[in-house]
């Protein structure tokens, strides 16, 4: 909300505070500043002149070249083109230096030959609203010399953020009020006219909906002349940002913004009486006054009139065809107390809102209906507005209940920081007053005080936390599942880190040609993905099943900004069904990791090499070193490479390669490897061992062995076969030579050379040759039976 | 005798000192001391020698032996040395070093452990729930019924199912005192959402960390105290703090926390770093409703709870200026944080 200074200045001696205190006052009852605007006169420098020769420039018609006493003892010479102005005059001075806000800095200069130091100014060049053409002429008493600031009242508007809570705030009456009780200084408002009212009959206004509109009063004002606002009102307007459109829309702003209660006005030519306030059919249209136009339910209510026409969605915005004109001379003003949920549904419905249904929607003050109805009359200046009969139907809600105040309660919440008579004398200020009975009456513009609490909130509040003692206290708690979690994650992460990986985080939300991308751990059928009801765009629509969406999108971006080596992560959760839907809304958490790129940062000491499948692999090994982990192929459609990913006999994640035609669609130079694992499971892995071995006591020895094979045999059909050997003396092996030429020169095309050394070794003796020999002979003979192998 | 023995020594001294490598030095040796070397033969002529001789001959053979086996040791140091001094030369202390990968952990993964660190230290266990969340819990436990001003939406991204991506991470509080009796002092780092346009200051996807203490004495003191020292803890000992009034549904009295800090080349100001309140009582008696009992009962237990932007905080911690940079993932970004 706006508020100007100057019109809060009628309600509240604000004289002698800086902005930055009236700022604080503001922030301090919870009203946040968002913004300072100053106008006016912000220089100076521009002083009072009296013009005491004018004489024609020797050189230019349209100049003449003056002389003026800005109070230096000596006149100043000022080359002038106005002409509105006799000698004697005293005008704006702008001397050298002003700064003008058009943007520019006043010098000395010639003007066709004439020295002229300085400028004298019309209204609209040093701030001030336009004039008339030419200077501006001061009043003749105005001191020479003085800034010309000090005799215009400059304003500032502050832009504020008002809670939802508080829509007693929401004028500068209401803001009025809170500042006095802040500062502990009475209102010198002028009291606010009373209404001549009468109960209307059913043929002036019929309520048909009592519950939303507890209260309704219309004044028929005839007589009225449309035409543009006394220039007070249109200040007042302007001053808060608002445009002056013509007295009748423009009393009804200045009443909406000064009592915070808003008013309509329909033409009356326009309206067959009675007025009508009835709930409306559903699927009644209704063409609002910005020309949207809305088909309304029974929960929507209106103001119509007995032929049926809609003149207005209650509380909200008139009708594009009820309102008033240039040519309308008789009005009906209404003023009335709609229930807040009601407008607030509709509202947000039909997606209209206005000032008027902000203030309703938050609750108005049932008290201020009909003086703010008054005081518009009273505005109105019409020959029959003096006398008018204000009819009205309904009854206004009952004052708030009374509040019991529970000291004991209070005093705890505040650490006894305050005493119970300052702590009264709070809610006093606040315009509460004690019943006899220790209950507190509520005044009508506080519907949101209800209990102790509220009470308790207004007392500290003003009393301010600066004034409530701190204190440092706290309990042992136990560690949580959700602590042993992110202890695990933390590991993982630094792992990566250590790994050479980035940490990414993307945008949970995805988009529909992202789902190129997933590979969720279990695949999803139709019914399984989540999409949400109004995404904010096509880009993120859908929660992500799988965090390589996201990853494949940061590399991307990366291989644009021609980042040569991208290892990237990212753990957190991602979101699907199961079962085509049947299961809902499952959330779980995943670790994904993306390798593409160098395998190492570019040096001079080893040449530049594109990660490929093992690279991506040592990365899976390193992150669990303590697990044998394997990849067991498994088709992926989108993918290349695709395999389950084990720790031992545990899935815990899925692998692949994005097929390369992706690849190339992202703009990633090199093989792209992805992992997504589940983070349930990997958090188990990252524990330590159980318990630490004993370090061998006797020495062990080692075999080689090289064998050549079918070139697509898999290393798995080695493990496989030493895993079948369960050789008890067999401790480790590892392959340490890989060798195939697809020349053929040095091992036919189809073959593989392959070499593994064997560790041998008993734990509770030193073997003998026989025994390693022998022991080795039995893996050989075992080995042997892999087709096509052959040793070397 | 004596002479030829003195003429070997002299002849086997000299092939050392012209030894100009180990494989030299060594082939030096074996010409002098191996089997067949010129003065082994020469030490096999002690049998020919009358026995009076025998004595003298083989003292002077010894100290030959002696010399030869100083010198060789002593050239194979020399030699050794040289080798050594060889081995280091074209080492350039200057060039840089072979690089490897150094990672990074995201600024946002950073700065929630460095609040949770101090959290930690100060009682606090992590609570988590789930971020597709129903309406109860998101807001209307939260004292937000569903005609509430401060429940829009067009700021929530809701789904067919009638649920909702949880708008703040506050419904932890409600699935951590559904689930659990007093003492309660829990912090929830999440995601939450919100319907926002993404650009410089706002995701539509963003994180927060919210905090809950409920017990038997829980007063204002205890939510100033607290939270003073976590902020002081995270921007420093002597960090000014304000407690602004505010509002929020769940809370009552509300309040924003703002921090004076100062960001690089600009005068130190106020920023806004975190929202706080006691716990409303009306939180209290929708949470018995929905556990049956009064194991929070609002005459008997008072909290606080505070939550704050996790991004904000990297924002202002690194002088960030565009939110943006923390979900862009780009590397060069990212590795700052190494």
């Amino acid at each position: 909300m706006n508020v100007s200074l100057n019109w809060l200045s009628n309600h509240l001696d604000l004289s002698g505070k800086s902005i930055s205190e009236i700022s604080d006052l503001f922030t301090f009852a919870g009203v946040e500043v968002e913004g300072i605007i100053t106008k006016g006169i912000a220089s100076d420098k521009i002083v009072v002149a009296q013009i005491m020769e004018a004489v024609q420039h020797p050189d230019a018609d349209k100049l003449k070249v003056t002389r003026v006493d800005a109070g230096e003892g000596t006149l100043r010479q000022i080359v002038c083109g106005a002409k509105n102005y006799k000698v004697g005059d005293k005008v704006p001075c702008c001397l050298p230096g002003t700064e003008l806000p058009a943007g520019f800095t006043i010098g000395e200069t010639k003007m066709r030959g004439v020295e002229s130091k300085g400028m004298l100014a019309a209204a609209e060049e040093i701030g001030l609203p336009k004039g008339e053409d030419g200077l501006l002429i001061l009043p003749a008493d105005s001191p020479i010399g003085a800034p010309v600031k000090t005799l215009f009242d400059s304003d500032t508007l502050l832009e504020l953020e008002v809670t939802p809570n508080r829509p007693d705030l929401l004028s500068h009456r209401g803001m009025a009020r809170e500042l006095a009780t802040l500062l502990k200084t009475p209102l010198i408002s002028e009291a606010l006219p009373e209404a001549n009212t009468s109960e209307s009959s059913p043929d002036f206004i019929k309520l048909e909906a009592a519950e939303a509109c507890p209260f309704y009063s219309a004044t028929r004002i005839d007589g009225v002349k449309v035409g543009e606002s006394p220039d007070w009102l249109k200040e007042r307007l302007t001053s808060i940002g608002l445009r002056p459109i013509n007295n009748l829309v423009d009393i009804t702003n200045f009443v909406l913004h000064e009592t915070g209660q808003p008013l309509h006005a329909f033409d009356a030519a326009k309206v067959t009486l009675p007025l009508v306030i009835r709930h409306a059919t559903d699927g009644e249209p209704f063409t609002a006054l910005d020309e949207s136009v809305h088909t309304l339910t029974a929960e929507d209510l209106l103001i119509s009139d007995s032929s049926g026409a809609t003149l207005a969605l209650a509380g909200i915005m008139g009708g594009l065809e009820s309102g008033v004109t240039e040519s309308t001379s008789s009005i009906l003003l209404e003023a009335a107390y709609f229930a807040p949920s009601g407008i607030r549904r509709s509202s947000r419905r039909t997606a209209l809102s206005s000032d008027s249904s902000y203030r309703y929607e938050r609750g108005s003050d049932p008290q201020a209906v009909l003086s703010a109805a008054a005081l518009a009359i009273s505005l109105l200046e019409s020959r029959s507005a003096n006398g008018c009969i204000t009819q009205t139907a309904g009854t206004l809600p009952l004052p708030p209940s009374p509040v019991s105040l529970d000291l004991n309660r209070l005093h705890h919440l505040l650490g006894d920081s305050i005493s119970t008579e300052s702590a009264e004398e709070i809610l006093t200020r606040l315009g509460l007053a004690k019943h006899p009975d220790g209950k507190w009456a509520i005044p009508s513009f506080r519907q949101d005080l209800t209990r102790h609490i509220d009470l308790a909130e207004e007392i500290t509040r003003v009393h301010g936390l600066a004034n409530v003692p701190s204190r440092l206290r706290a309990t042992f708690v136990p560690t949580s599942e959700t602590d042993a979690a992110y202890d695990a994650d933390m590991i993982l992460r630094q792992r990566l880190a250590a790994l050479g990986l980035h940490e990414c985080q993307t945008i949970k939300l995805i988009a529909e040609s992202q789902l190129a991308d997933i590979y969720p751990l279990r695949p999803m059928q139709d019914g399984d993905l989540i999409r949400v009801k109004s995404p904010l765009s096509e880009d993120h629509a859908i929660m992500r099943p799988s965090i390589i969406p996201g990853l494949a999108a940061s590399a991307e971006r990366n291989a644009r900004q021609q980042a040569k080596s991208i290892r990237i992560f990212e753990m957190g959760r991602v979101f699907r069904n199961a079962g085509g839907g049947k299961a809902r809304d499952q959330e779980s958490e995943s670790l994904a990791i993306l390798v593409s790129g160098n395998t190492n940062p570019s040096s001079w000491a080893a040449k530049d090499r594109a990660a490929d499948l093992y690279d991506a692999k040592a990365v899976l090994s390193a992150l669990l070193p303590n697990q044998e982990i394997t990849l067991k192929p498994k088709d992926r459609e989108g993918f290349v490479l695709a395999a389950e990913i084990k720790a031992g006999e545990q899935t815990i994640g899925v692998f692949a390669r994005l097929a390369p035609s992706r690849e190339r669609e992202l703009d990633l130079g090199s093989p792209t490897f992805v992992a997504e694992l589940d983070l349930a499971k990997l958090r188990k892995l990252t524990a330590g061992p159980a318990h630490a071995a004993d370090l061998p006591q006797f020495p062990g020895s080692s075999r080689d062995a090289a064998m050549e094979l079918p070139i697509d045999t898999p290393n798995a059909t080695i493990e496989a076969a030493l895993a079948k050997a369960k050789e008890p003396l067999l401790v480790a092996y590892e392959c340490f030579d890989l060798f195939s030429d697809p020349t053929g020169v040095k091992i036919a095309a189809d073959r593989k050379s392959i070499a593994y050394r064997f560790h041998y070794r008993a734990s509770e003796r030193t073997l003998v040759l026989k025994e390693i020999d022998e022991a080795h002979k039995r893996i050989l003979e075992l080995l042997k039976t892999i087709k096509g192998l052959v040793f070397r | 005798m004596n002479e030829q023995i003195a003429s070997i020594q002299t002849a086997a001294l000299e092939l050392i000192a012209a030894a100009s490598d180990e494989r030299s030095l060594d082939g030096a040796r074996i010409a002098v001391l191996g089997k067949k070397g010129t003065l082994s033969l020469a030490g096999a002529l002690i049998k020919d020698i009358p026995n009076e001789e025998k004595a003298a001959f083989g003292q002077s053979l010894n100290s030959a032996r002696t010399a030869i086996t100083e010198a060789l040791e002593g050239k194979q140091k020399t030699l050794q040395a040289i080798a050594d001094n060889a081995a280091l030369a074209g080492i350039d202390l200057t060039l840089p070093a072979r690089a490897l990968h150094t990672g990074s952990l995201h600024p946002l993964t950073l700065i929630r452990d460095e609040a949770i660190q101090i959290l930690r230290r100060m009682g606090f266990a992590l609570a988590d729930g789930p971020e597709i969340e129903d309406e109860y819990h998101c807001f209307d436990a939260l004292n937000t019924p569903a005609d509430h001003p401060a429940r829009n939406e067009k700021d929530t991204f809701y789904f067919d199912s009638g649920k909702l991506l949880r708008t703040h991470t506050s419904s932890v509080q409600i699935r951590t005192m559904e689930s659990s009796a007093p003492p309660i002092r829990i912090i929830a780092p999440g995601s939450a959402y919100r319907r926002d346009e993404i650009d410089a200051t706002h995701l539509s996807v963003f994180n927060q960390l919210e905090g809950l203490f409920v017990d038997t004495d829980v007063t204002l003191p205890d939510l100033k105290g607290t939270l003073e020292y976590f902020l002081r803890e995270m921007f420093g000992t002597s960090t000014e703090v304000r407690f602004r009034p505010h509002f929020f549904p769940f809370t009552e009295p509300s309040f924003e926390i703002d921090v004076k800090l100062q960001v690089k080349g600009q005068a130190p100001r106020w920023i806004e770093v975190a929202g706080c309140g006691m716990v409303d009582p009306a939180v209290f008696g929708s949470i018995n409703a929905t556990r049956k009992d009064k194991a929070l009962d609002p005459e008997k237990v008072t909290g606080f709870a505070f939550g704050m932007g996790l991004d904000r905080l990297a924002m202002i911690r690194w002088g960030i200026k565009d939110i943006r940079l923390l979900i862009e993932n780009d590397i060069r970004f990212l590795a700052q944080f190494a």
